[in-house]
């Protein structure tokens, strides 16, 4: 019967195992994207300890915007284009208009191409930090201040940053 | 179900009779013929499904359904035939088959097995009656991306607790297996000389318990992400839709294989049989086997190349796939081996085994047309891809099965099937998958879109070959279910060794076999 024993507790400990596994997968695929930059996925805390060391080298940064979904908005960039400076903080903003009558919750989503080069792109502060709440048929200005890593690669000429806004009213569950 | 064979042997087993014979039974065969009895009903059912798809897409424009409802019919259409006819039938050859391969009285686990079965018909009761929902069935596809599947109607929880019922059913079956085959061997039936058709089980049992529950976990996230806050995959929460791909395929490339390796394992049975001579390479095809099981786990993102990988992965992924048509190609290149200079005859199981080594063959070829990235970039989401996997699944595990009943219905029930009967099936049968999949090809390589009810009218001559092919195809099965009615009618009059070329312990046994098979295990020289 020890032979049985061994066979059913080893097949269930892979069927346990397994099933606790496809949720390691998340973390997993989170690191994995951090090493290697896919996804493009930046900065989703504000960056504290920040020195600007200007490099008299320039980059053009391309701001575009999405409304997930049928949201009740009207999102751009305030800028659609600027040319920084390498290693010095910028202030720029986006322009929210909730065009429906009630209060909105939105929660944007941050994502910048190319991939590889998007941990250099920081972010000091953004409105995609925190959920933002903006009431029926308002305007507002969405602030968003960043700074480009000198440890950018060379060949980067251009720098793509785009934000999905959500409407998360009522959504279960978003921070 | 009534005109099982085994009633004949049932008076001296105090068992209840009727229904409860069927509910409370714990005996393998039971087990094994309620389960290919099922996967038969599933297949219709899904069959038809498909029937209304390429009715609606027998013509340009909208004629028969609604696009919802076409979506709803592509979704269901594929869930019912993977986990509804193809895997239950597998599972049910397995019930049917392991004791009386290795020697064993009877499965490991009889109470198990019994609820396993018993799990299915309430999973797919409740997967079926989401279609009578006002919101209808789920429509976002069988592989349920999200966010699409997250926005769908009232069905999904049902079609995920369903799903899950079926990963329950799969998993029970699959430790089922293991436990039977590596403890109630015969003595003397070291691992190296079991049946290849044990072989390929032990290691699909292998996958299925290391694959199911990584979909159990990937459809759990998407529940938690529906009804209790979680943002495993919602953008809006910081989740990552493009993950889910990543979990889901990881279970879904073992899947893939867990269709067709016991498929290989019964045509490696059927060749020789009909060959007249050993299975070429018994060790080369054990090792092939196992080294397609381990590299199905990481080649899962070729399903997903038009996702926005690195290059990187790209080339990962594609060698590691195209790495898989070495192994395959043993396998193809072993049962041509068989075959040569044996004495060959071609009863029905051997012509579909045959049809299974041509046309899964061409399946395996389309599928390293697809494992090129950038080929891929043209063929992803086309009917190229449909025609694919359909020539890997229905003249691949479809003709797998098939065979396999024709080639031990006669050991099961003691009765031949009228063997004229079973060429016309089989023809016809070989002849309308043609006339259905092939042009599939040609449409996907055009660009033609999959899951889509209406199309270009450049594409109308080739799909409506297609549908024609189909509906051949559907209503040649029903050719199958009266051969199955006539040959159940029939008086039983097979030898105990129905194939003279047939080798393995259930040749030993009496056709039909007895209630419980080796009560006294056999020895193997």
């Amino acid at each position: 019967m020890s032979n049985y024993k061994k066979t059913y507790i080893t097949v269930s400990f892979i069927v346990v195992f397994m099933f606790f596994f496809s949720y390691m997968l998340v973390p997993l695929y989170d690191i994995f994207c951090e090493i290697t930059g896919l996804n493009g996925k930046t900065n989703q805390e504000r960056i504290v300890n920040l020195d600007e060391k200007p490099t008299n080298r320039f980059v053009t940064i391309k701001f575009t915007s999405t409304v997930a979904g049928a949201g009740p908005f009207d999102f751009e960039p305030l800028e659609r284009e600027m040319v920084v400076e390498v290693g010095k903080v910028y202030t720029t903003s986006y322009i929210l208009t909730n065009q429906s009558n009630s209060l909105k919750q939105v929660t944007a989503s941050p994502s910048v191409v190319p991939g590889a080069e998007a941990e250099y792109f920081k972010k000091i502060e953004c409105f995609c930090f925190t959920q933002q709440e903006i009431n029926g048929l308002e305007t507002k200005e969405l602030p968003l201040q960043f700074i480009i890593d000198d440890k950018l690669s060379s060949d980067t000429k251009t720098l793509i940053l785009s934000y999905t806004m959500f409407n998360t009213t009522d959504q279960l569950g978003v921070k | 179900m009534s005109t099982n064979v085994q009633d004949i042997h049932e008076d001296h087993h105090h068992a209840p009779s009727g229904l409860m014979r069927w509910i409370t039974t714990t005996n393998h065969k039971d087990i094994g013929s309620l389960y290919l009895w099922f996967s038969l009903l599933m297949f219709f059912i899904g069959g038809f499904m498909a029937l209304i798809i390429r009715a609606e897409l027998f013509e340009p424009g909208l004629q028969l359904v609604i696009p919802g409802f076409f979506n709803q019919m592509t979704t269901m259409h594929a869930l019912i035939m993977i986990f509804g006819a193809v895997m239950p039938a597998f599972v049910g050859l397995a019930n049917w088959q392991i004791p009386i391969m290795i020697g064993a009285p009877d499965m490991a686990l009889p109470r198990l097995n019994n609820w396993s079965f018993w799990i299915l018909p309430f999973a797919f009761t409740m997967l079926l009656s989401t279609l009578f929902f006002d919101s209808g069935g789920p429509a976002a596809g069988w592989t349920l991306y999200p966010p699409l599947s997250l926005q769908g109607g009232n069905s999904m929880p049902f079609v995920i607790l369903s799903i899950h019922l079926l990963g329950i059913s799969s998993i029970l079956g699959a430790i089922n297996v293991i436990a039977t085959i590596l403890n109630m061997r015969a003595p003397g039936m070291t691992l190296m000389k079991m049946p290849i058709f044990i072989w390929t089980w032990l290691i699909t049992a292998f996958l299925l318990i290391a694959a199911m529950p990584v979909l159990a976990g990937a459809i759990t996230m998407l529940l938690t992400d529906r009804f209790f806050g979680t943002s495993f995959f919602t953008a809006s929460g910081g989740g990552d839709p493009v993950m889910f791909q990543h979990i889901f395929w990881f279970f879904g490339h073992p899947e893939v294989y867990i269709l067709i390796l016991p498929a290989f394992g019964i045509v490696s049975t059927i060749i020789p049989a009909f060959s007249r001579k050993k299975l070429f390479g018994y060790d080369s095809m054990v090792y092939a086997t196992a080294s397609i099981a381990l590299l199905s786990f990481i080649v899962w993102a070729h399903h997903m190349f038009t996702v926005g990988m690195p290059l990187a992965g790209e080339i990962f992924f594609m060698l590691t796939t195209m790495l898989i048509a070495v192994p395959t190609g043993v396998k193809v290149f072993n049962w041509v081996a068989t075959m040569w200079r044996g004495s060959m005859t071609f009863e029905t199981p051997m012509l579909f085994a045959l049809a299974f080594i041509i046309l899964f063959t061409i399946g395996g070829f389309s599928g390293l047309m697809l494992a090129m990235t950038p080929a891929d970039f043209q063929y992803h989401d086309t009917y190229f891809v449909v025609a694919h996997f359909h020539y890997v699944l229905v003249p691949g595990a479809v003709f797998a099965i098939i065979a396999a009943v024709y080639y031990w219905l006669p050991k099961w029930t003691g009765k031949m099937y009228s063997e004229s009967l079973g060429k016309l099936h089989f023809w016809l049968t070989t002849v309308f998958v043609n006339v259905t999949f092939f042009p599939m090809h040609f449409v996907g390589l055009a660009g033609m879109p999959r899951r889509i009810p209406d199309y270009p009218v450049q594409f109308a001559d080739f799909n409506a070959i297609a549908s024609v092919g189909a509906f051949g195809f559907g209503l040649s099965q029903l050719l199958f279910v009266y051969i199955l009615y006539n040959t159940l009618k029939k008086d039983v009059t097979a030898e105990d060794k129905v194939w003279d070329g047939a080798e393995g312990l259930e040749w030993t046994l009496s056709s039909p076999p007895p209630y419980h098979s080796f009560e006294k295990a056999p020895r193997v020289e």
